[in-house]
């Protein structure tokens, strides 16, 4: 009952206020991700709406933001661009259907391979796609477009010098609309690019068939989705509880983003995920509450409805500055100095990651790459620790093979290689009680070797084996027995 | 964790933590215990503080937040560190004045009832204010700590909320539930009511088994050595127990706490909580 009390009421007056300066922000992203995904804008304000809403209820991270994301949008593309609004939608459902098993079966602790280089790679692409997703809208157009983008980035960055009360998006939206009604500028507008909500959002059941070939469809997508919903969601969780110093709940965090995708397809919205951008706005604005999240999404939605025609007037001009600003903004721009004292390696996969993610605009192949990749690394790295020495005993006819380190597969060339065959020599002894044997292929290569061995006419005797192959054993909980120390640190 | 049985007084920043110290070193000096200053320095994440509404991402928004965040905290922490450090020291002081041999004092991170969750098993009893920092004398309120804090515990609690007299008479609200006879037997076997006059109150008539119940009680505080007077007496307990307080110049009150779930209270009140907002004489709560 505390942690209910305190999670929506103890923190009312700036959960509220915070709550009315991300919903100002999430109106304009809400509308420029539904121009990424190809659908009419009422289709990612209402999904923001629902997201928000329904995540302040069920996530597991009070005073996180969650709506329709650029992430998500760029997945659904070629979705919407073949078969239409209505798969989407049912693809949403399906999402989310799949995110709630995700969380059932305690899938968020699959984050941990996610490394921090990873992490980066996704945020910078994320801010190089959206960035790159406002570039249509800067092509072909007249001077008064940059005009008004270059003077809209300038308030939002220069505005908050002079006061921060007010909400710098809002004043950038609020002067250009203005200035582009007052000279009456022949610019594109919101109203251009598709239908706005003019109502409440209903209730709706996709209008798709209940078949094999639909699920055929939507089920690549979906599956994808499903990744980069909680990947997003889980990495904003990451950053709010190291920005507020607090715990949360990630598997109670990926049942949420299930349930809030589900109402979402229901009533006609998007797939949405956790927002960073807008989840750092809503802690620095002193939003720390499960009521912030709820503020942001009711006050979206009754801006929105009741405010339509305005909104029908903002220019495009406008919505691309604010973009740029929270490309800016998500942009990790201190990765690129790291570039230079950071591990190669770390570097590689960061890289990686943005490369692949730019190059197919899809967050999940990206991840994929980088999590692979730092497999890799991790892999070459610890195969270094691998050492083999050997002595002559018995008057030169027993020659002992000291093993030290991991033996797997990456080193179990370099293992096989480090023994001498061509030796005339009558018994070896190899001690493998200082090695760990930590796969099928580095048992293998030790058998290969006693067999080699035999071959010449050696008598082989392995010293050590059940210590060295208790690491085999496939069971996660070597750490938890009481002489684990003993056993991963050298016996 | 610690072998020891203190006593261990739970302190914050208000006028009330002078009430409470002294209490506490009465208490450990009678039981001959080590005693505990305890001031518990409560992080509140959960509650924001901005006046920054600009809703404007700037590159490296996150990093120049986290920093600031920290920073703030880190102020916030070393200034209550600090002051923590004087005020415990001052409170130490005035204890070993008052004559206990061995006082320490710790100030904690944490909220205050895992604290003391987490620092249960060492202690015998605590000694704690009804009424807090936030609270002011004279408001018939109980501190927004108490009835959360009692919960959690299993030990004796003392809660306190005026001016230290030492204790010369003592009730015991008994009704012969298992909660106040264990309690009965507790008081029997401690030095800390040693040698004080006990009354023995019951209120009910209609309970069978109270006479006996009664008999048993005030035997076994007579075998431990006191003098005991008891009595069993009709109508409603809370006005019985005040009046009995009022007109016999109880200075102590012993009683059970909070034996009803917490939904319980949180619907009907708690006769607990009602009862301890009315009195203004320490109240030692059983559990």
């Amino acid at each position: 009952m505390k942690s209910l009390h305190g999670e929506w009421f103890s923190n009312v007056r700036n959960d509220l206020l915070a709550g009315m300066v991300v919903a100002l922000a999430l109106i304009p992203e809400a509308i420029a991700f539904s121009i990424i995904a190809g659908v009419d804008p009422k289709v990612g304000l209402y999904a923001s709406f629902s997201i928000a809403v329904v995540i302040a209820f069920v996530g597991g991270r009070p005073g996180m933001i969650s709506a329709a994301t650029g992430a998500m949008a760029l997945v659904m593309v070629t979705l919407v661009k073949d078969h239409g609004l209505q798969y989407l939608l049912a693809a949403t459902v399906l999402t989310g259907v799949l995110q709630i098993v995700a969380g059932w079966v305690r899938l968020g602790v699959l984050m941990r391979f996610v490394s921090r280089s990873v992490v980066t790679g996704f945020v910078n692409a994320l801010a190089i796609l959206i960035f790159m997703a406002q570039l249509p809208e800067l092509t072909n157009v007249t001077w008064h477009v940059y005009a008004m983008t270059a003077a809209g980035l300038g308030i939002i960055y220069l505005f908050p010098y002079i006061t921060r009360a007010v909400p710098s998006p809002l004043v950038t939206i609020v002067v250009l609309t203005a200035v582009a009604l007052v000279l009456q500028l022949d610019i594109r507008t919101v109203g251009d690019m598709g239908d706005l909500p003019d109502s409440l959002p209903i209730f709706l059941i996709p209008d798709i068939p209940l078949n094999f070939e639909t699920l055929k469809i939507i089920l690549p997508y979906s599956l994808t989705l499903m990744v980069v919903g909680l990947l997003e969601s889980l990495m904003t969780a990451t950053i709010i509880d190291d920005l507020t110093d607090t715990k949360s709940d990630k598997n109670r965090e990926c049942v949420g983003q299930g349930v809030a995708n589900i109402a979402t397809g229901f009533i006609g919205g998007m797939a949405g995920c956790a927002m960073i951008g807008q989840s750092v706005i809503n802690v620095k604005s002193g939003g720390r509450g499960r009521l912030s999240t709820l503020c942001a999404g009711l006050f979206l939605l009754i801006l929105v409805v009741f405010l339509g025609d305005w909104v029908r007037q903002i220019p495009m001009a406008a919505l691309v500055a604010v973009m740029i600003m929270v490309s800016i903004g998500t942009f990790n721009w201190g990765s690129i100095r790291n570039l230079r004292d950071h591990p190669r390696s770390s570097s590689a996969v960061m890289l990686a990651t943005v490369v692949v993610t730019v190059a197919t605009h899809d967050l999940a192949k990206g991840v994929l790459t980088g999590v692979l990749l730092s497999g890799f690394f991790f892999a070459h790295k610890v195969g270094q620790i691998l050492r083999v020495g050997s002595l002559a005993e018995d008057e030169g006819r027993q020659r002992t093979y000291q093993i030290t380190g991991q033996v797997f597969f990456a080193t179990a060339d370099r293992f096989i290689n480090a023994f001498d065959f061509k030796e005339v020599i009558e018994r070896v002894r190899i001690d493998v009680s200082r090695a760990h044997f930590w796969d099928i292929t580095a048992v293998s290569a030790l058998d290969k070797v006693v067999l080699k061995f035999r071959r010449e006419g050696c008598e082989v005797e392995v010293i050590g084996l059940n210590e060295a192959s208790a690491t085999l054993v496939d069971k996660f909980g070597v750490h938890d027995k009481d002489d684990a120390d003993d056993l991963l640190l050298g016996h | 964790m610690h072998i020891e049985n203190k006593v261990l007084a739970c302190v914050d920043q208000s006028p009330f933590a002078d009430h409470v110290g002294d209490y506490a070193a009465w208490a450990a000096a009678r039981m001959d215990a080590p005693l505990e200053l305890l001031h518990v320095i409560e992080r509140h994440p959960e509650i924001g503080d901005t006046r920054d509404h600009s809703g404007a991402l700037t590159p490296n928004a996150q990093e120049q937040l986290l920093s600031e965040l920290s920073a703030q905290d880190e102020i916030h922490t070393r200034r209550a560190r600090e002051q923590g450090r004087i005020f415990l020291n001052r409170l130490r002081e005035r204890a070993l004045a008052a004559g206990v041999e061995s006082v320490d004092m710790r100030q904690r991170h944490g909220l205050l009832d895992d604290t003391l969750r987490d620092w249960e098993p060492g202690v015998r009893l605590f000694v704690l204010g009804r009424h807090g920092q936030s609270a002011v004398a004279n408001r018939p309120d109980l501190g927004s700590n108490v009835e959360r804090v009692v919960r959690v515990l299993q030990r004796p609690v003392l809660t306190v909320t005026e001016d230290f007299q030492a204790p010369k008479r003592v009730l015991i609200a008994f009704d012969g539930s298992v909660l106040t006879q264990r309690g009965v037997q507790m008081v029997a076997e401690s030095p800390l009511l040693r040698g004080l006059p006990v009354r023995l109150l019951m209120v009910g008539k209609s309970r069978q088994a109270g006479p006996r119940e009664m008999e048993l009680a005030a035997g076994s505080l007579r075998k431990a050595g006191f003098t005991v007077q008891e009595s069993i007496q009709d109508g409603d307990a809370q006005e019985v127990i005040l009046q009995t307080i009022a007109s016999e110049s109880i200075d102590l009150l012993v009683m059970g706490a909070y034996s009803h779930a917490r939904w319980r209270s949180m619907v009907f009140g708690s006769k607990t909580g009602d009862l301890l907002r009315k009195v203004r004489i320490p109240a030692l709560l059983l559990r």
